[in-house]
């Protein structure tokens, strides 16, 4: 059976001049636990979540997922996986329900079946009270609530969800943690793509961080920290944009990676974060720049982005 | 199974739509109610008597001696112009001149004025032997605003001028035949000729032996005439079709959009089945718009269609057609909004070529060349003859170059739509 498979996968898009989204990424997903694709926006974290959905073809390389190819058993595949895409894609005009219904019918079921799964879809994502209200007059967090559900009707093996947390309230976002966790537990495979950090590190099992087009480091959370060592990461806020002092800052001792400087905030990766605080304040002050905000973090996912590329998460 | 399952949602949603359902059923019907009753309250057209002043200054051919076979040709179409045969259609009277004719015309009380010239009836009983002819002119005048009374004015006076001329050629040809007998007696023969002049021009007010019957080989009874509602309202219901299909095949577009297309393609529906559950879904839509327009029509404007099996064939012809250019007009556009700005541009651009605004009348002239080249021009005319009581034989043409008309925009929206998303 086995979990997804991907080997060497390629993407191009409008070649030869176009972005490369895809490029010669490999990686495994094990059956049973959520894998998080990691990266900023840009990365190809969607374009290698559309080859999984046989939405798109890659340009070379190959996937496979439950042991079906998704190129060449599309069908196959997807009777196994469950998408959440990005944006809310329902109808809007419908009921909660009608849209249960429609997508439920779209993977195959009918009847009975299909009465009960919508049930307990509903009874999953609560929201058995409103069901025959249409979605238009549903809030932003229970379209969210459908839009999971909807990708959950016919058991999928694979769940697949894309950014499913960008724009919403703090308590819908942790209702969709939760549920992914529960259906995880259920045991679901889950793939999700996010360029939050701490979702990914709450929620996931392993983790591969994209950059792009490219899969730059897979691992659980602790063995991607591993990769930065002993250092720390310190967070700036200054009174202005200045690249001349993140060039200087890159030239003293101690300091591994400076981030680009952007709206006045950039990060820095170094060994000593105690040692060197103060002379970052002073060669602040040298050029009459003052620091607004200083932040000290043990390292982390966003670190391990900031020593792999340079750059941090949120560039 | 599952298109039908796509058809059945998109119907659902078009129906919801309050929009979708005004320019689908409102515009139509609302159109054709107001023009219905424009001309006519629903019934056929009707156009009061036209008012008709007649100075007649002719005072007849005489001989020398009175004689009953004097003519005059004055009396005679001022007669025919106040006959009773007439009242319908023209409300006339009589001026003692010329120029009172006139003046009533140009003061708005009458429409058209009719003035008989003195030597109207000399003009047909002159030449008897070498005589330059007369040329008399009967003139008609008229409120330069004005186009059908005075028309109808013309076309009645003409019919008794040529009557009247046709006299006159009766009156040369006794002439001719009676000298040519060896008759010399010029009084004797002038009598004769004028008696068969009257003969011919009496001949030509009674009821002719022969008349043209214009009738339409494709219709079947002449006398079923529909009323003006169902006239208007069949052009209103195919062009609003067209804007019916769009709505749906529009959907397509929105559906790319907001995404929920690239999320059916991710679900174990093949694609192609996807898109036949779109197709057949801008395919129910109209049909049942214009089922529903047919119904209405019949029950609240008292329409009458016709044989229930052309008339069904017909409108699925027309919701193929209509769906299948619906789709075909929003298939190479990228944007909903740019599929609606293309659709609507060539739905008027056909609804004025093929005719819809003008119902299912003919005009003829190079309209009706023009109209052929339109699937909704042939609509029409299918419709036109089912209103006239024509059968299948009637409707056998239009609904084959219909059927053609659908299997083009239908392979050419197929293309593109498969170039798109396959």
């Amino acid at each position: 059976m086995g979990g997804i498979v991907v080997e060497k996968l390629s993407k191009q898009y409008d070649p030869p001049k176009g972005p490369v989204a895809a490029d010669n990424v490999s990686f495994e997903i094990r059956e049973g636990e959520i894998f998080s694709l990691l990266g900023p926006n840009g990365a190809g974290k969607t374009t290698v979540l559309s080859i999984l959905s046989c939405l798109l073809r890659p340009d070379a390389g190959g996937a496979h997922v439950g042991g079906y190819s998704v190129t060449d058993e599309a069908t196959e595949v997807k009777k196994l996986i469950g998408v959440v895409p990005q944006d809310i894609a329902l109808y809007d005009d419908l009921t909660g329900r009608e849209n249960l219904q429609f997508w439920g019918r779209m993977y195959g079921l009918r009847g009975s079946t299909l009465a009960r799964r919508v049930d307990e879809v509903l009874e999953l994502i609560g929201l058995v009270d409103r069901q025959r209200d249409r979605l238009g007059k549903y809030s932003g967090g229970m379209k969210r609530r459908v839009n999971i559900g909807a990708a959950l009707l016919h058991h999928p093996r694979f769940l697949y969800l894309d950014e499913p947390t960008v724009g919403i309230d703090p308590q819908s976002r942790r209702a969709i943690l939760d549920g992914v966790k529960d259906f995880n537990t259920a045991g679901v495979t889950v793939l999700y793509t996010t360029h939050y950090m701490e979702e990914a590190q709450e929620l996931s099992h392993r983790i591969g961080i994209m950059d792009r087009g490219a899969m730059i480091a897979i691992g659980t959370q602790e063995e991607l920290v591993r990769l930065v060592g002993e250092q720390a990461r310190i967070d700036l806020h200054l009174d202005r944009e200045s690249e001349t002092l993140a060039a200087q800052w890159r030239n003293l001792p101690g300091v591994s990676s400076v981030s680009e400087p952007e709206e006045g905030r950039l990060s820095l990766l170094v060994t000593d974060a105690n040692t060197l605080a103060p002379r970052l304040f002073e060669s602040a002050g040298e050029i009459g720049a003052r620091v607004n905000e200083i932040a000290l973090t043990e390292p982390n996912l966003e670190t391990v982005f900031l020593h792999l590329t340079g750059r941090a998460l949120r560039d | 199974m599952r298109p039908l399952v796509i058809a059945w949602k998109d119907l659902r949603r078009t129906y919801r739509s309050i929009a979708s359902l005004a320019m689908m059923l409102l515009a139509p019907l609302v159109l054709a109610f107001a023009l219905g009753a424009a001309f006519g309250s629903g019934d056929n057209f009707t156009i009061g008597p036209i008012e008709t002043i007649v100075a007649n200054l002719d005072s007849g051919s005489q001989s020398s001696e009175p004689n009953p076979t004097d003519l005059d040709a004055g009396a005679m179409l001022a007669g025919f112009l106040a006959g009773s045969d007439l009242d319908d259609l023209l409300d006339v009277s009589s001026a003692e001149s010329a120029a009172a004719a006139r003046a009533a015309v140009d003061r708005g009380d009458a429409a058209v004025a009719v003035v008989i010239p003195d030597d109207f009836s000399e003009a047909i009983t002159a030449d008897a032997g070498g005589q330059p002819e007369l040329g008399s002119r009967v003139l008609i005048y008229s409120d330069p605003t004005l186009e059908t009374g005075p028309a109808i004015v013309t076309t009645v006076v003409n019919s008794v001028v040529d009557g009247l001329n046709g006299a006159r050629a009766a009156y040369l040809t006794s002439l001719q035949l009676g000298a040519a007998a060896g008759l010399s007696d010029t009084e004797r023969l002038a009598a004769a000729s004028q008696r068969a002049a009257a003969a011919y021009a009496a001949a030509a007010r009674s009821e002719p032996p022969i008349r043209v019957d214009g009738r339409d080989p494709n219709s079947g009874d002449e006398s079923a005439a529909p009323n003006v509602a169902s006239q208007v309202l069949v052009g209103m219901m195919i062009f609003f079709m067209l804007f019916g299909a769009a709505t749906p095949a529009r959907n397509i577009i929105d559906e790319h959009r907001d995404g929920t297309l690239t999320r059916l393609f991710t679900t174990p529906t093949p694609r192609n089945r996807i898109l036949a559950g779109k197709y057949i879904g801008v395919f129910a839509v109209v049909l049942l718009q214009s089922v529903i327009i047919l119904l209405v029509g019949r029950l609240l404007m008292g329409a009458r269609w016709g044989a229930i099996g052309p008339v069904a064939v017909l409108t699925v012809c027309g919701a193929l057609v209509a769906a299948s250019l619906g789709l075909f007009t929003v298939s190479f556009a990228k944007t909903p909004a740019q599929a609606g700005a293309v659709s609507a541009a060539i739905f008027v651009f056909l609804g004025l070529a093929g005719g819809n605004f003008v119902g299912s009348v003919d005009i003829g002239g190079a309209f009706a060349l023009i109209r052929r080249f339109t699937p909704n021009g042939w609509l029409l005319e299918g419709w036109g003859h089912l209103l006239f009581g024509g059968s299948w034989s009637s409707i056998a043409l239009p609904v084959a170059v219909v059927v053609g008309f659908a299997a083009v925009f239908f392979a050419l929206a197929t293309f593109f739509f498969r170039r798109r998303y396959a």
